[in-house]
């Protein structure tokens, strides 16, 4: 902890608010906080109760209520006490928002003692919401500390609030794995932690986990989230789809630290890149993750429609963080957005073909080329047997027939071909051949991707939202509240215009939005606690300053999500101890300012691959379809269609709970209760809950029972009797147990014994470690 | 430092020296000190934490719970309660222009191919009871109930395809991810059961209905609220029993070796997030007990079995109108019956004729029972019954194999009985087609409002913050419909 000087409270207030003292001084310390915080409502857009506080004499004149201050009485005046929340019939303003700081209704109260002396011919206060405002960069505080500790220890001087220590090593080392890969450290892990006593051995381990492709899988959790990913088309009859390919293209963005921007641009409109490759057409499967309606009687265009609302939306949440979709019935009521602007961005994205993308592997085109080979063979050769007859050969759905029978390029089927041929040529048999193998084409792996249509769809403004009521037409555009766009003229802008419009560097909120976002997965919260909603409803950063560095070194680093996660993870604040702090209860009860860590319950995918590395059975393949774990019987009759869940057997069962296969109707009940999103919309935050259902699952549930055998078979394999407590503590903690805590699963493991022998001993203690509350979460 | 022994209440005082000395700001002490006062199994249910804890609504509450029979896939009124004569006179005739314009219909293409005559109902109607409620002759239990009961023959609703309609009856929105009212009420209030979820759901038919789980879903909520389904036989709820070659005792030591670390850790950490995960592991061994008790018929007598027409072992409607009844003994707070399949378009197996007979049969006496049972055990007062489907159906027929109705969300006929409400009262009227309301007009929104208020709970009050904005049962619609209160 840094020495903190004993300072006047004038000086605090200067450091709070930048640069000026609590002198009173109208333009300086009252007008600016009049600006920030009331002429939203009363100014020259909105005058709530009849009141505008966008100028001195406005204040003065004071509104519905009478004059708003009493010049020379502070106390007597109705806005100090209606800012206080001291009046009997206003309710405490800004209304449903923080109080002021005390040092803002301190340089207001004084300008009033003072006789509010108001300047003449005053322009009124403009206000401008921070967040359309582009991020500056200022200095950090103190230039020797790490950038982020240099912010937010700044904040806790003023507050006169020490942070934490440093966690204890164990504990800090599994916090870091569990956050860059989403896996405990293995005991192994831990020791060469430990035993490594060179300067950086935690940098060091940073850099290893980053390079790690289960930091790709932890991390595209976190967007598959976002991009309301699944793996079934929603709706009530939820059939199967395959977008898995999309997923595996996450992972590898985030394994490879692909650039931010990149990821956005090739995400959005990967398909109008110049000469695109496959991986960026599979990319634009971020915007197929819209439900499909599949029930008898809709209208199919209603629901195209609902999925470009849906898209629409989703892009406000996910890149700019704004509710836009608040504007597709009426003008936004908070924030500068109008309902034309909404159905101009929704123009950008009704331009599309849906097709399904075939991306066979090399196995399956082969097996692919050859199947259709037989079948052009086949068909020839009935051809030339019905030419005479005039019959037409059946089925003809692979094109052209010109590959002569025995051409060259035949494949190494041809010698089986050859004895399915070696009977005398039989049209029946030859066509009831090809019907079978029309039915049985090799399958390929396929992904849903967008493609631009040649021509653009009409677009235009649904009345009060509703598709039927046509309003007036709307050609793609960017809403003018924020930067504007430099779209090349003589062409209408494209898709590809508006993700390069999204990811420009002068775009106020993409950065602040994505470091804002990453900053929450680390500390339980952003540093704008409303993270899905950067305008004016939104709560205002708690570090404005160090929301606006990180954004702007987002940008210098070239949007390296990397280096984003080695900033946060290596600064002091981070590193700190989570234990809750008895002397911040009444000043920071919440944590807002950092001075500690906060403990996180783990993610439900996360939970199961903590038991799945625990015991052994991790199965650490990366990508491919989803899998099919065990799950309790009956879940899959709560869907409208009963649909079937085959266990998958061998290392699929053992999968990462990532790659279980999610359908939207009847999701994995071990992910559902563990508060996995529902994937109907995008979701920026996961709930916390904390609930019986949770307890059920992690006691009775056959996999995670299943698991607790496995990990007392492991403890038993691979620890002598004594050891076994311990070994089984660390598999899922990381720390050894401290002797109350061995003493307490001796006691256990010992009455077990007695009474039920020693291996089921065993199980217990296994079962009671997987149920840790310690076991399920971050520290 | 000397082993605890295992036992709680030795532990707990070390944990109780370890926390007043440590961190006896950092929690809400009181919880704490009721927690480690009472160590017991049963005691660790009084810590305050706990989301389902029964709290005040913002109003006076009339009702304390909900029994809500969902009809799925939208019963025909005209068939069941809103009897026109006129139908009856303009049978096979096409409808008036008048009533068309501007509507728009499921299965548009087919319905309008050949455009649509108006269907006389075939069934027999009369007035019962002092209300001189029109019931018709598929439902003579319900018939004998009518002045237990309100009707409503003017509900409306938005959307006319079965899963939007649905998501919109249980969360006032088309759109998938909201939360149901069974959640928003426990949200709300909490529970009265403190060893039962506070939302159970209920189901019978031949299928679950359309659009699954999310009809009983908690949306943005946290997932505390979500209705669990309670499955008519074998597991009740899912995981709830002890696993294969683990004994009650093992379970028993299992928690207790769980929560004297977990409380070791709370120590430790300070973090109030702990005393929760203790309740909630005693409140999931207590339901591993309460919940199979809950759904055991053993103790039932064989006259309130002949009541309902259920039997002790077979999976219904009927009972699980009585396990209803059950749930609301043990305090549930919101419990929701689907029964499927009233989806009567004429096709196979939901025509009007044999198929709708079939469906009436199966709910007929057992929702006539459980209201009686209600009144008779004196728990109607409290209980809010309330029955009815995501729409209605059309006045024209639907031309496929057998007679059938279209959807229809003008016009659809509800009714609710018990606390708060009225008693043998009749709401709205239709026009002489049964088309469109011609006096009060109850919304989807109306009723949540009326059920929310009813329950204590201000609907313009009763929000969460989601994706920055403040959102409500009702969106930002919603009347009380005055003339149903009591």
């Amino acid at each position: 902890m840094r020495p903190f000087p004993k300072i006047s409270s004038a000086l605090l207030t200067a450091l709070a608010f930048g640069a000026f003292p609590a002198s009173g001084d109208y333009l300086q310390d009252v007008k600016p906080v009049l600006t920030r915080h009331c002429v939203a409502c009363h100014g020259a857009d909105q005058q709530k109760a009849g009141l505008r506080l966008d100028t001195a004499e406005a204040l003065r004149k004071g509104g519905d209520s009478g004059p708003g201050i009493v010049p020379k009485s502070s106390g007597q005046s109705l806005a100090i006490q209606v800012i206080e929340g001291a009046h009997d019939s206003i309710s405490r303003m800004p209304y449903k928002k923080p109080p002021l700081a005390h040092e803002e209704l301190d340089a207001i109260r004084a300008w009033i003692d003072e006789g509010a002396p108001a300047p003449a011919n005053e322009a009124p206060g403009r206000f401008v919401h921070w967040a359309f405002v582009p991020p500056v960069r200022e200095t950090p505080p103190d230039i020797a500390a790490h950038p982020i500790d240099a912010f937010i220890r700044d904040r806790l001087a003023r507050e006169n609030i020490e942070p934490s220590p440093e966690a204890d090593p164990i504990t800090l080392l599994r916090r870091l794995h569990l956050d860059l890969t989403g896996l405990p450290p293995t005991p192994g892990e831990v020791d060469s932690y430990l035993g490594d006593s060179r300067p950086e051995a935690y940098e060091r381990r940073v850099d290893q986990l980053l390079q790690s492709p289960h930091h790709g899988e932890r991390w595209a959790r976190w967007w598959l989230d976002v991009a309301r990913y699944a793996d079934s088309n929603g709706y009530s009859i939820d059939a199967p789809r395959s977008l898995w390919p999309w997923r595996d293209w996450v992972i590898r963005a985030f394994h490879e630290d692909k650039p931010f921007d990149t990821f956005i641009v090739e995400q959005l409109a990967g398909d109008l890149l110049p000469d695109a490759t496959l991986d960026q057409r599979i990319a634009t499967g971020f915007h197929r993750n819209t439900q499909i309606n599949q029930e008898g009687g809709i209208d199919p265009e209603q629901f195209r429609i609902e999925s470009i609302i849906d898209r629409v939306n989703t892009t406000g949440t996910a890149f700019l963080g704004l509710t836009v979709g608040c504007a597709q019935c009426h003008d936004h009521k908070f924030d500068p957005i109008s309902q034309r602007e909404y159905f101009q961005l929704f123009a950008f994205l009704n331009n599309q073909d849906e097709p399904t993308l075939p991306i066979p592997t090399p196995e399956q085109q082969a097996a692919r080329d050859w199947h259709d080979t037989r079948v052009r063979r086949l068909e020839a050769e009935l051809k030339a047997l019905t030419a005479d007859t005039g019959n037409p050969p059946a089925g003809e759905s692979f094109g052209k027939t010109e590959a002569p029978a025995a051409s060259a390029d035949a494949s190494s089927g041809a010698a089986k071909d050859a004895q399915d041929t070696n009977t005398a040529p039989d049209p029946a048999r030859i066509r009831s051949e090809l019907k079978r193998l029309q039915r049985s084409r090799p399958g390929v792996d396929t992904t849903l991707v967008l493609v631009e249509r040649e021509k653009p769809r009409e677009s235009y403004v649904f009345i009060k939202g509703d598709f039927t009521r046509r309003g007036p037409d709307v050609t793609p555009a960017t809403p003018a509240v924020l930067h504007p766009s430099r779209f090349p003229e003589g062409r209408l802008p494209t898709r590809l215009d508006l993700a390069r419009w999204i990811v420009d560097p002068a775009n106020p909120l993409t950065a602040r939005v994505t470091v804002n976002r990453v900053w929450q997965q680390y500390f339980g919260r952003g540093l704008v606690e409303t993270e899905n909603d950067f305008g004016t409803q939104g709560i205002p950063p708690t570090h404005p300053r160090l929301l606006d560095w990180l954004a702007t070194e987002l940008i210098r680093e070239k949007w390296s999500l990397h280096a984003l996660h080695r900033l946060i993870v290596t600064s002091a604040t981070y590193r700190q101890s989570s234990h809750v702090r008895p002397d911040l209860a009444n000043r920071d009860a919440n944590n807002r300012l950092l001075a500690r860590q906060n403990r996180l319950r783990l993610d439900a995918e996360i939970i199961r691959d903590v038991a799945l590395a625990a015991s052994g059975k991790l199965d650490r393949t990366v990508g491919g379809p989803g899998v099919y774990p065990p799950q309790p019987a009956g879940v899959m009759n709560l869907g409208q269609s009963r649909r079937e869940w085959l266990v998958s057997d061998g290392g699929d069962r053992y999968r990462r709970g990532l790659y279980t296969f999610f359908w939207r109707a009847t999701p994995h009940p071990a992910l559902a209760v563990f508060d996995a999103p529902d994937a109907f919309s995008a979701c920026t935050r996961r709930l916390r809950s904390n609930t019986p259902l949770q307890a059920l699952t992690l006691l009775n549930d056959a996999a995670f029972v299943e698991l607790a055998g496995a990990l007392a078979e492991r403890i038993t394999r691979e620890a002598p009797p004594e050891g076994r407590i311990d070994l089984g503590f660390r598999l899922c903690l990381a720390r050894s147990p401290s002797p109350t805590e061995r003493a307490r699963l001796q006691d256990l493991v010992r009455a077990e014994a007695r009474d039920f022998g020693e291996p089921l001993a065993w199980q217990s203690l296994a079962r009671v470690l997987l149920n840790l509350d310690e076991t399920i979460t971050r520290e | 430092m000397t082993p605890p022994q295992g036992t709680p209440s030795s532990l707990a005082s070390v944990t109780r020296r370890h926390f007043f000395s440590r961190c006896s700001i950092g929690l809400g002490s009181v919880a704490l000190a009721s927690l480690l006062d009472r160590t017991g199994a049963h005691a660790l249910s009084g810590a305050t934490s706990h989301p389902l804890a029964p709290r005040a609504g913002h109003l006076p509450a009339r009702a304390k719970n909900v029994i809500f029979l969902f009809m799925a896939g939208g019963p025909s009124q005209l068939e069941l309660f809103d009897y026109k004569p006129r139908l009856q006179e303009l049978n096979g005739q096409a409808i008036p222009d008048s009533y068309l314009e501007g509507k728009r219909f499921a299965f548009m293409d087919s319905s309008f191919k050949n455009k649509s005559t108006l269907l006389a109902s075939r069934r027999a109607f009369k007035r019962h009871g002092a209300s001189g409620m029109w019931v018709s002759e598929l439902f003579p239990h319900t018939a004998r109930i009518v002045d237990d009961v309100t009707f409503i023959r003017s509900c409306a609703t938005d959307v006319f395809n079965h899963a939007p309609a649905k998501l919109f009856m249980n969360t006032g929105s088309s759109q998938f991810g909201r939360p149901s009212m069974g959640a928003w009420v426990t949200y709300g209030i909490g529970s009265d059961a403190d060893n039962l979820p506070g939302f159970v759901v209920l189901q019978s038919g031949p299928r679950g209905p359309r659009g699954g789980a999310v009809n009983w879903g908690s949306g943005f909520l946290p997932t505390t609220f979500q209705g669990v389904p309670l499955r008519a036989q074998g597991e009740p709820i899912l995981n709830l029993t002890t696993p294969d070659g683990i004994s009650s005792q093992r379970q028993r030591r299992t928690i207790d070796a769980v929560r004297d670390l977990n409380l070791q850790r709370l120590v430790e950490t300070g973090d109030p997030e702990i005393t929760t995960r203790i309740a909630a592991y005693e409140m999931a061994y207590r339901m591993q007990t309460s919940a199979p008790e809950a759904i055991d018929l053993r103790g039932e007598s064989d006259a309130t079995l002949a009541l309902y027409g259920a039997d002790r072992g077979t999976p219904s409607f009927a009972r699980n109108c009585l396990l209803a009844r059950r749930l609301v003994e043990r305090g549930v707070r919101f419990i929701q019956l689907y029964h499927t399949n009233w989806d009567s378009h004429g096709g196979p197996g939901e025509n009007l004729e044999n198929d709708f007979e079939k469906v009436c049969r199966e709910v007929d006496q057992g929702q006539a029972a459980l209201v009686k049972d209600l009144k008779s055990r004196g728990l109607l007062e409290d209980t809010l019954v309330v029955w009815g489907g995501e729409f209605g159906r059309t006045p024209m027929g639907e031309s496929r194999e057998k007679t059938g109705r279209n959807h229809h969300i003008d016009a659809f006929t509800m009714w609710v009985a018990g606390a708060g409400v009225k008693a043998g009262a009749i709401i709205g009227e239709t026009d002489e087609l049964g088309f469109g309301p011609v006096r009060e007009r109850v919304h989807v929104h109306d009723l949540h409002a009326t059920l929310l208020h009813l329950l204590g709970l201000d609907h313009k009050r009763l929000t969460f913050r989601f994706q920055g904005r403040d959102f409500r049962l009702t969106d930002v619609h919603g009347e009380i419909v005055t003339p149903l209160l009591a």
